[in-house]
């Protein structure tokens, strides 16, 4: 996933953001609402912001999006733990609400179950045809068989997974999966589509002709 | 706050003792006036009563002037009732004890042993006691004219009787109505003890309504500066506590998102190293947090029914199994209740304990563990400690109270309760009272 980190205090920001790429996302990192402010042209998968920042309040920035009709989960990540506040920060319109100090393995989680429920899904598990899809064991299956994917490869599967269904345009595919760096190679997203369908099978992923891709629409899990 | 409390009977009150001052001083005043009307009175009753008693024997002394001799000559003793009440008796006597001629209620002997002249009091008879008044009715003749004294003393007594009354009656209704005055004196104090009652300094705007007499500005102004300096402070405290909270809870979470990524990184042999460090800086959070939650708590008690089951599965502490006796609901602020238990859980484990076994029974919580729990000496100084509400310092940190046992029962105090450790054989227990522990029934 493609995440937007907005929190200032430098060792819970380096080590989120690098846990969160350890967990194969690609991550923003931002210390200022200003500056997320200007990175939230992207398309980014979710947001999580800190409340009390130095140039403003995370609270804020996200009502003004909330305002704006952005719909991109948000997850409050704060100091404060007064009842009112969480529920201050929710009515705010934050997907979730999570108090520090938290374990980054609870944020990821979270990050997931936010994330499944925009696309439609309770469940962590997909079912295409015959490839099965584990979002939260980041596995995947095809007629049972485990398949291994590169980082890369499930990061782009999963960018389409979670907007199963829906045509996601190249130039979106390419921020949510390689982030500021997709100018990089410009190819780079083809030759990720391409191995994904010899692993997965060709009509897994199709290709709608200057548009984008889209992933088959899931069925429910057996 | 009520105001007729049992505290407030039993002091003393500035309008009994007001009123009862005010009416002992009206008994005393009245008192007061009647004795010096008394002796006034009777001594102007006396000289009026002689005064009369002279006059009267003037006049009959003139009239027997006139026409004595034939009187005499008459041969009655006594002259006949008259059909009113007597007020004066008199006598001629003389010379020698003779009665020649005297009025119906006089008696037959003369007053006076001695002829007399002027006044003189004739007592010989205890049953009729006279004033007397004797005039010289020519040669060795006496005329004496007489006042029974039980009639001069029933004019007295009427006269002073009336006037002690008088002076009584005002006295006690001046008592009355300065009583009464008291009471309408005194409540404005009243009416400033049902302000104070209102009165909610800590609530925002909060103002205290201006007092009603010079006397209770000096008050009224206290207690308004007291409870602008007591909104400040808290004011103050929970923007530290925001301060503190924000300052300590973000680099906990960046402790623990570092050493989580470190453990990922790091080679094989380090990670359980690591890891330890990580457990200890999640109950570094714990500990925080219940912290945090404690200091605020002072404001606010959340209090409603807790499940401990579903409280206790939320606060996992590695290496311990924590059996939950159902049913186990209590009144209780949650996030304190979990801070507090969790500590306890946490000396459990490192008191050696890797089961335990929690019971509630009414408003406590019981928390038996099979650790190696402390010898009853100890038990019983670190209940002294607790009572006493300090941590004992000369057996200091782990082998003292610890911070635990400390924030436990602070969370109990702040219930209205505290932390009790009874003895019960092998491992430890303590029991966490969430309201004043009945004494005779420790679960």
């Amino acid at each position: 996933m493609r995440l937007l980190l907005l929190e200032d205090d430098a060792i819970l920001g380096e080590g989120l953001r690098d846990f969160l790429r350890a967990d194969g996302h690609v991550v923003d990192w931002f210390t200022a609402v200003r500056d997320a402010a200007a990175a939230h042209g992207e398309p980014y998968d979710a947001l999580l912001v800190d409340w009390q920042l130095p140039d403003g309040s995370g609270l804020d920035w996200l009502r003004s999006l909330r305002q704006r009709g952005d719909n991109t989960p948000v997850l409050l990540l704060t100091a404060r733990d007064r009842l009112s506040d969480r529920i201050h920060g929710l009515d705010s319109g934050a997907d979730d609400y999570l108090v520090k100090p938290f374990e980054p393995e609870e944020l990821v989680a979270r990050i997931r179950a936010v994330r499944r429920r925009l696309s439609g899904a309770a469940s962590p598990r997909l079912r295409i045809g015959d490839v099965e899809l584990d979002l939260s064991a980041r596995a995947v299956s095809v007629g049972g068989a485990r398949v291994e994917l590169t980082a890369r490869e499930w990061a782009l599967l999963e960018a389409l997974a979670l907007r199963a269904g829906r045509i996601v345009s190249k130039a979106d595919l390419d921020r949510l999966v390689l982030g500021f760096h997709a100018e990089v190679s410009s190819n780079a997203l083809e030759v990720h589509v391409s191995s994904l369908r010899r692993k997965l099978g060709r009509e897994l992923i199709e290709t709608v002709r200057g548009l984008g891709y889209r992933l088959l629409p899931a069925e429910p899990p057996p | 706050m009520s105001l007729p409390s049992a505290r407030s009977a039993a002091l003393p009150s500035i309008r009994r003792r007001l009123s009862r001052l005010l009416l002992a001083l009206s008994v005393a005043w009245g008192l007061a006036v009647s004795g010096v009307v008394w002796l006034a009175v009777s001594h102007e009753v006396d000289e009026l009563l002689d005064d009369t008693l002279r006059a009267s024997a003037d006049i009959l002394l003139g009239l027997l002037l006139v026409d004595s001799e034939s009187l005499l000559a008459s041969g009655r003793a006594a002259l006949p009732d008259p059909s009113h009440d007597e007020r004066f008796a008199w006598q001629l006597v003389g010379p020698g004890p003779r009665v020649l001629l005297r009025s119906s209620m006089a008696p037959a002997e003369p007053w006076l042993p001695q002829p007399t002249l002027g006044f003189a009091d004739a007592d010989a008879n205890a049953q009729q006691r006279w004033r007397v008044y004797g005039a010289r009715f020519g040669g060795e003749r006496v005329l004496y004219v007489a006042q029974s004294r039980a009639e001069r003393r029933e004019a007295l007594v009427e006269v002073s009787l009336s006037s002690v009354l008088a002076a009584l009656f005002v006295g006690l209704l001046t008592a009355a109505w300065l009583r009464a005055r008291v009471r309408r004196e005194l409540a404005p104090l009243t009416a400033l003890s049902s302000v104070l009652a209102r009165y909610e300094p800590l609530e925002p705007g909060a103002a205290l309504e201006p007092p009603q007499r010079e006397e209770l500005v000096p008050i009224h102004d206290a207690i308004d500066a007291l409870g602008r300096r007591l909104a400040s402070r808290l004011a103050s405290e929970r923007a530290f506590t925001a301060h503190a909270a924000h300052a300590l809870r973000t680099p906990l979470a960046g402790i623990d998102a570092q050493l989580a990524v470190a453990l990922r990184e790091c080679p094989a042999e380090l990670q359980p190293r690591l890891q330890r460090v990580r457990s200890a800086a999640g109950r570094l959070s714990r500990v925080v947090a219940a912290l945090l939650a404690l200091f605020r708590s002072g404001v606010e008690l959340n209090r409603q029914p807790v499940d401990l089951a579903g409280l206790l599965q939320r606060l996992p502490v590695e290496g311990l199994v924590v059996d939950v006796v159902a049913p186990a609901w209590i009144d209780a602020d949650p996030d304190l209740l979990a801070a507090a238990l969790l500590n306890l859980l946490d000396n459990a484990v490192r008191y050696g304990a890797g089961r335990v076994e929690v019971t509630v029974s009414g408003q406590a919580v019981r928390l038996h563990d099979d650790g190696r729990g402390v010898d009853g000496p100890r038990r019983q100084r670190m209940q002294a400690a607790l009572d006493r509400q300090v941590a004992d310092s000369a057996d200091g940190g782990a082998g003292g109270l610890g911070l635990g046992l400390m924030l436990a029962d602070l969370v109990a105090r702040a219930h209205g309760g505290r932390v009790v450790l009874p003895a019960a054989g092998p491992g430890f227990t303590v029991e966490l009272w969430l309201a004043a522990p009945d004494d005779n029934q420790t679960c």
